[in-house]
């Protein structure tokens, strides 16, 4: 049975006035088990692999290989299917037309699934919609499957009629988890992200074909590790506060602002998806009544709820005081999750300005970005980074555009760009 | 600020928290941790063959006479600031104020003409005061009323000032002794049982006290027993009791042992000496550097009905006349003893709240009728109305349940 703990960084005194509390919010799960073993339903996997025409040989073939391989990575009993993808959906495995459109794995269904995917081959367009709106009518047909992921790969810029993905998004929204892999360099990393953040996944590129084969193998190894089904993240606040945004910090940056559905006038349930072994770090904004000096009370209870059952719970609180001392000091967690996410937007904004050919704005962003993953210690981030400007100085932020950038090195910068780092605790 | 669903050998039972061997409240949540009351040292008995100074007549210990200790006080009540329910992590889970612990704010209520409040206040950052009480089922019978002010800022006050209350309480929990039969020898015996509760108290405050620590635990002590028309007290600091018939003018029975009171014995105006710089320095009290502990002891025989009222400076502070609490009593909405203590905590909060408060009250003959629900506001009116219901009205017009609308301290 999956244990689960909550760890609470703050500073919860607030000067005469002061109504803004801010908190990092660590929760831990442990002995999570394998998906689908949990006895709270099954799992189920669908592998959606592009096969439009832009797919070149080498790496048709070696998303055929790391499908294969990520079949492997399967555990058996568990229900899968195989989609190929292209200007519209087909479900290449299980041969089916009716009825259930997944398999539980063995060794059969394995080797012919395998046999499937052998048989690829790329032609057509690239129409995600149909790709998305597809698995969820795969998953649909088998009802007990209650933990459902999807791994996706596409090597274009999606082609359809502006809406029509966001429209897909919203219906897979809160039904499945999707991650998704970009091949090459011909997508859009704006548009991918978007699906993987609305479906509680990552998005990655994938420059080398070679590098496809471990990458889909993590990736299905890290879904088959999560055996707690699904997690909502329930916040409550006292009457007359305001939420002032809810955000997974670690390990990636997740605004989950918008995504809260109410349970009662003052709880707020936000989507976490499933859970494996891991920690995961949530930055809480709550606006209060400013009390008299020397008063506390609670500003939050962050909880961990597996459907009405709360597992575990942090309580972020506000004490007034006129102790500037006390007052005046920013948690350490606070303040490099504040960087991280600065990080990230400004990382975001410089490629999208340099897209657009503002260099003048892509120049300070992109400074700014590297003065930041200095400061918060982002290392993965410095050095994408500096792969796309010349550093002058680190500490100032100021830099200058590299002429000649690999437009891999581009994507992977924006991809990594919600890749955050974590403080030593304590 | 983890927490945990694991459990630890060394756990509070009411938070879970972990907390140290031998620690007698939780740090967390303020539960107290293992049984309800702290070692009791008997009073020091005298061998039988050896009278020295013992009472001519030693109480009759019959346990038939025996009161019992008041039912533990149900639950978590309403949140103090808007009446929702607390949670399990004694947050309010409408309002999210803090509940006070139940150190920082608790009531007895032993019977029903009998009860009281202890809180916290607003100020201070702990309950030091303290609180016992007993009462027998039948109204004017029997009551004892104990109160206890830990002196601020010395380790565990707040520790010693319960240990020495509930002491103290254990003591006066059979009737006073009638002595040879004369008043005399009655007031000599009553005087007696008074110093062992207070000997009794100080050995408790003492034994919890680290014989290392320079500024050991140190409190006041008040307690007053009321049997039939007969009010016994004795008094060692400043705490007080309150004499208020229904029918004339209240009395402090007790005299301040403090330098305040020296002031006023010397001639110095009471609202002078009581607000001056040394106020609440105490020429007297318990605890492990007392250099006597003998209470000064008074009797009253009473004529008719009326409240007799035990309380800390955290409320007499507020209202040190007798003429100034009377009318707090009266003006009180709630007619029963503990919703009176709730009304005097409260009002003393409103003040200020500088201290910690603690009221306790015993009613001798009937309790006094609930008020009649207070008619609608008069139509603005230009003239003031010269008898205008007292300025607390309800602002419902509905009479508060007891138990509800507690004082908070946040």
């Amino acid at each position: 049975m999956a244990e689960f703990t909550t760890a609470v960084f703050q500073n919860e005194f607030l000067p005469d006035g002061g109504t803004d509390v801010n908190a990092i919010v660590t929760i831990s799960c442990q002995g999570a088990g394998t998906a689908g073993q949990g006895g709270s339903g099954d799992a189920g996997e669908i592998i959606i692999v592009d096969t439009s025409g832009s797919m070149g040989p080498a790496t048709m073939a070696a998303a055929k290989d790391a499908a294969q391989a990520a079949l492997s990575e399967i555990v058996d009993g568990t229900w899968f299917a195989v989609v190929a993808g292209a200007d519209r959906a087909m479900l290449a495995y299980p041969l089916v037309t009716a009825g259930p459109a997944l398999v539980q794995m063995n060794e059969q269904t394995r080797q012919e699934a395998s046999a499937a995917i052998g048989r690829f081959v790329g032609s057509g367009g690239t129409a995600i919609s149909t790709w998305l709106d597809l698995a969820g009518q795969i998953f649909a047909s088998v009802p007990q499957v209650t933990q459902r992921h999807a791994l996706l790969l596409t090597d274009g810029e999606n082609r359809e009629r502006p809406g029509r993905l966001d429209e897909a998004i919203n219906r897979a929204t809160g039904y499945y988890q999707c991650d998704c892999r970009g091949a090459g360099t011909d997508w859009q990393v704006a548009e991918i992200r978007r699906i993987a953040q609305a479906l509680l996944g990552t998005v990655d590129i994938i420059p080398r074909p070679d590098e496809m084969r471990a990458q889909f193998q993590e990736i299905m190894r890290a879904s088959m590790a999560r055996g707690v089904a699904d997690a909502k993240l329930r916040v409550w606040t006292p009457q007359g506060a305001q939420v002032l945004f809810v955000r997974q910090v670690a390990p990636t940056l997740e605004d989950l602002t918008d995504r809260g559905v109410a349970v009662n006038p003052l709880t707020r349930d936000f989507p976490t998806g499933a859970w494996a072994d891991e920690s995961r770090d949530y930055h809480i904004g709550v606006r209060v009544a400013a009390k008299a000096i020397g008063q506390e009370q609670l500003a939050a209870r962050v909880q961990l709820a597996l459907g009405d059952n709360v597992v575990t719970q942090g309580l972020v609180k506000a004490t007034w005081s006129n102790n500037s001392e006390l007052t005046t000091r920013i948690d350490k967690q606070v303040a490099h999750y504040t960087g991280q996410t600065e990080l990230a937007a400004a990382i975001q904004e410089g490629l999208a300005a340099k897209a657009a050919g503002d260099e003048a704005t892509a120049t300070t962003k992109l400074g700014r970005a590297v003065q930041l993953a200095a400061a918060t210690g982002n290392e993965e981030a410095t050095s994408k980074l500096r792969k796309v400007v010349d550093v002058d100085n680190e500490a100032e932020g100021t830099v200058r555009l590299k002429r000649a950038v690999d437009k891999a090195d581009e994507m992977a910068l924006d991809t990594a760009s919600t890749k955050t780092t974590r403080v030593r605790k304590g | 600020m983890t927490e945990s669903t694991t459990a630890t050998p060394t756990a509070c039972p009411s938070c879970g928290v972990g907390v140290p061997a031998g620690a007698r409240f939780c740090e967390s949540c303020g539960a107290q941790i293992g049984p309800a009351a702290a070692p009791l040292a008997p009073p020091t008995m005298t061998p039988s063959d050896d009278l020295g100074d013992a009472p001519i007549s030693a109480p009759t210990r019959r346990p038939v006479d025996a009161l019992p200790d008041p039912l533990p006080d149900p639950g978590r009540r309403p949140c103090g600031n808007c009446g929702g329910e607390v949670g399990p992590d004694l947050y309010c889970l409408a309002c999210g104020t803090k509940a006070p612990s139940e150190r920082d704010h608790f009531r007895e209520a032993p019977s029903s003409w009998v009860g009281g409040v202890c809180d916290k206040g607003v100020k201070k950052s702990r309950n030091e005061d303290a609180m016992a009480l007993l009462a027998g089922e039948q109204p004017g019978s029997r009551a004892v009323l104990v109160v206890l002010d830990g002196v601020s800022n010395l380790v565990d006050s707040d520790v010693a000032s319960l240990a020495g209350a509930r002491a103290a309480r254990e003591v006066l929990r059979t009737p006073l002794p009638a002595g040879m039969g004369t008043p005399q020898g009655r007031d000599a015996a009553v005087t007696k049982v008074l110093a062992d509760a207070a000997a009794a108290a100080q050995n408790a405050i003492v034994a919890i006290t680290d014989p290392d620590e320079p500024n050991p635990a140190s409190a006041t002590f008040t307690v007053a027993v009321l049997e039939g028309t007969r009010i016994s007290h004795g008094q060692i600091g400043d705490s007080r009791a309150y004499w208020f018939p229904d029918d004339g003018p209240g009395v402090q029975l007790t005299v301040d042992d403090s330098i305040a009171q020296q002031q006023i014995s010397e001639g110095i105006a009471k609202e002078v000496a009581e607000t001056g710089e040394f106020a609440h320095a105490i020429t007297k009290w318990l605890g492990r550097d007392s250099q006597d502990f003998v209470p000064s002891v008074g009797f009253l025989d009473i004529t008719g009905p009326g409240w007799l009222l035990a309380c800390s400076d955290g409320l007499w502070n507020y209202a040190s006349e007798p003429a100034a609490l009377a009318a707090q009593i009266a003006a009180a909405r709630a007619t029963d003893p503990v919703g009176i203590a709730l009304e005097l905590v409260a009002f003393a909060n409103a003040a200020g709240g500088h201290d910690n408060i603690t009221a306790a009250l015993a009613r001798v003959g009937p309790l006094p009728e609930a008020p009649a629900v207070p008619p609608p506001p008069p139509p603005v009116q230009n003239a003031p109305d010269p008898i205008a219901p007292s300025p607390a009205e309800p602002p419902t017009g509905q009479t508060q349940a007891p138990g509800e609308g507690a004082p908070t301290d946040g």
